[in-house]
């Protein structure tokens, strides 16, 4: 009899594709996007966004506003359409849906300091933890690789990140304020958080 | 599970090296690995074939995954322009194949010398193997018989079209070449490896000349009617290269090297103290000697959703030496096609039907030594076809597109090797 079951448990099994990575819900469709975030969505370079671990809501809003042009890029633009017609839905809860590792790129530890000091201006919005507030569409902005927040950081001081929406304008405004130097430090202080 | 038996290991190990240097080497006979359970075998290991061994790895770790690969260390072609104007070393852009091994495909560094469709075998030396899909990236071969001159060349007239000891003699030679030399670079007619690559390089030579050997002058003799790629950004890059000249519609059909000299196909003889003469191509000559090629004997027709051969059965081809897809032959596009051939071939093996997947293409270029251009190209499946959703390109050259292609490279090449 236990011969038999095992027997059994083989033959149902022999055939049959072993559980791997990509049997995940939405990763076979995510396969295109690790070309630039990485496996799983866990960006290595300093430039892309890790997608591993964050929020469905905004990587959706990400995609939309890109394939609208509100976020200009030229790399992100033409992806984004893509991506909204293999299903973003799916797409999303698979990259919320991985476990973030800490970025491969470290920040200067002099720097992160410096970020720190200055963070205070920011807590009222992405809060102390710097995760956001999903209810009122603020992102989490720890944990990603420090060149993407400076850029982005940079983007929304030069008014080339959504230009012309009115709820950044205080944003664009805040950020007008800061030396590039300290955005770069607010970049190393936030990728250094968990 | 990775198993060698002792013959695999002596072929592929140092020793086995040495053996076969010696003259002595083990030879491969029969069936040299018996196929224990399901198999795939994956010929080329470049950015096509590197990625879906990998990926049959990822999608169902319970297929064996052979990769088959002459060349112990993979060279990256994407940046190897940069070798050229001395912002890179060819070692940094130089990887292993451990990280397949760590995904558990096994890596022999032998070429495929036949594919035998009907028997479901690949030939190896004197040897085989079995396999119950096969997936063939070989990439381009030079059509040399082409260009008169050019067969009995040899190394004095250099592609560099494959990155490697190529790409460093030609950086050696304009390096060596004296100030106020001629550098003359040959592109070929559509379709070739990697359409802005000829003119990428045009931007890294006219680069270094500039700075380096100012009364130095470039002439690109183009068999195109213009700029393949990227034309608008190009023209206006060269706006910074007083020294070079460019000629549209400049086929080169012969070259002598004792004479130092191409000649055209209008039969204008252009002097030259370097020269770097990018041949025409086709698919890799396996795909071509296995009948995978269309009547044209040049490029391989495959189906769009699973790249299954259009003439053979359980054999995909991916890559450079596909054709009939809107897409451009480039690594970041064999890096896609890589893994959706992957995911049909496992859905194949596990009796289910292929997911229809079109590939991305993200294609920057150095335009000197710091700021890059760049296109993007997303697609779809419509009817079974690959179909292109939009092509975009960046509004022109920047510092900031330098450092996309930085990141881009760190993670494709991860992505194909990691």
């Amino acid at each position: 009899m236990r011969t038999t079951l095992a027997v059994l448990v083989v033959l149902a099994v022999a055939p049959g594709a072993a559980a791997g990575p990509l049997d995940a819900p939405g990763a076979a469709k995510a396969v295109v996007c690790s070309a630039c975030h990485g496996e799983g969505g866990q960006s290595p370079s300093n430039v892309m966004p890790i997608l591993a671990g964050m929020p469905s809501w905004y990587l959706k809003k990400a995609v939309d506003d890109y394939a609208a042009g509100r976020r200009l890029s030229p790399e992100m633009e033409p992806y984004a359409k893509q991506v909204l017609q293999l299903g973003v839905d799916e797409i999303a809860a698979y990259f919320a849906g991985q476990t973030r590792r800490p970025p491969d790129v470290r920040s200067d530890p002099a720097a992160v300091e410096r970020g720190r000091a200055a963070a205070g201006q920011c807590v009222g919005c992405h809060t102390a933890s710097g995760k956001g507030d999903p209810a009122k569409g603020i992102p989490d902005i720890t944990g990603q690789p420090p060149g993407y927040l400076q850029n982005q950081m940079l983007l929304f001081k030069t008014d080339r990140r959504s230009p012309g929406d009115e709820s950044l304008k205080a944003l664009k405004a805040f950020f007008k304020t800061l030396p590039d130097e300290q955005i770069a430090d607010l970049a190393g202080f936030y990728s250094s958080l968990r | 599970m990775t198993r060698f038996t002792r013959r695999e290991f002596l072929v592929t190990s140092g020793t086995g090296l040495g053996l076969l240097a010696a003259g002595c080497a083990p030879t491969i006979k029969g069936d040299f690995s018996p196929k224990t359970g399901r198999r795939v075998v994956v010929i080329g290991g470049g950015w096509g074939g590197a990625t879906a061994a990998k990926y049959v790895r990822l999608a169902d770790p319970s297929i064996e995954v052979i990769l088959l690969e002459p060349n112990r260390r993979f060279v990256s072609c994407p940046f190897s322009n940069l070798v050229l104007s001395g912002v890179r070393t060819i070692d940094s852009l130089t990887f292993g194949y451990r990280g397949l091994r760590n995904h558990g495909v096994r890596v022999l560094h032998e070429a495929a010398t036949a594919i035998e469709p009907d028997a479901r075998r690949v030939r190896v030396g004197e040897g085989y193997l079995q396999y119950d899909r096969l997936i063939v990236s070989p990439g381009v071969e030079f059509q040399t018989e082409q260009v008169d001159g050019l067969g009995q060349a040899g190394d004095e007239v250099l592609h560099a079209w494959k990155a490697g000891p190529q790409t460093v003699m030609l950086a050696d030679r304009l390096r060596a070449m004296p100030d106020g030399g001629v550098f003359v670079l040959t592109v070929p007619p559509v379709a070739y490896r990697c359409p802005p690559g000829p003119y990428e390089r045009v931007c890294q030579v006219a680069w270094y000349l500039k700075n380096n050997k100012p009364k130095s002058k470039l002439i690109v003799l183009d068999a195109n009617q213009n700029i393949v790629s990227k034309t608008a950004l190009f023209r206006a890059a060269w706006q910074a290269y007083p020294n070079l000249e460019y000629r549209a519609s400049n086929k080169v059909v012969k070259v002598d090297p004792g004479a130092r000299q191409v000649t055209t196909e209008f039969g204008d003889a252009v002097k030259y103290d370097v020269v770097n003469l990018i041949p025409p191509q086709r698919a890799g000559t396996i795909a071509v000697q296995a009948d995978l090629v269309s009547a044209d004997k040049r490029w391989c027709e495959v189906n769009h959703v699973t790249y299954e051969s259009v003439k053979h059965q359980n054999v995909h081809v991916i890559g450079d030496s596909t054709i009939g897809l809107p897409v451009p032959k480039s690594g970041n596009i064999a890096n896609a096609m890589g893994k959706i051939s992957a995911l049909a071939v496992v859905h194949l093996l596990n009796g289910k039907e292929p997911l229809a997947l079109a590939p991305g293409n993200t294609c920057y270029s150095w335009v000197n030594d710091r700021e890059a251009i760049a296109v993007v190209n997303a697609y779809r499946i419509d009817g079974g076809k690959v179909v292109q959703i939009e092509q975009k390109l960046t509004p022109g050259q920047s510092a900031q597109w330098g450092r996309h292609a930085v990141g881009w490279a760190t993670s494709i090449w991860n992505d194909v090797l990691g």
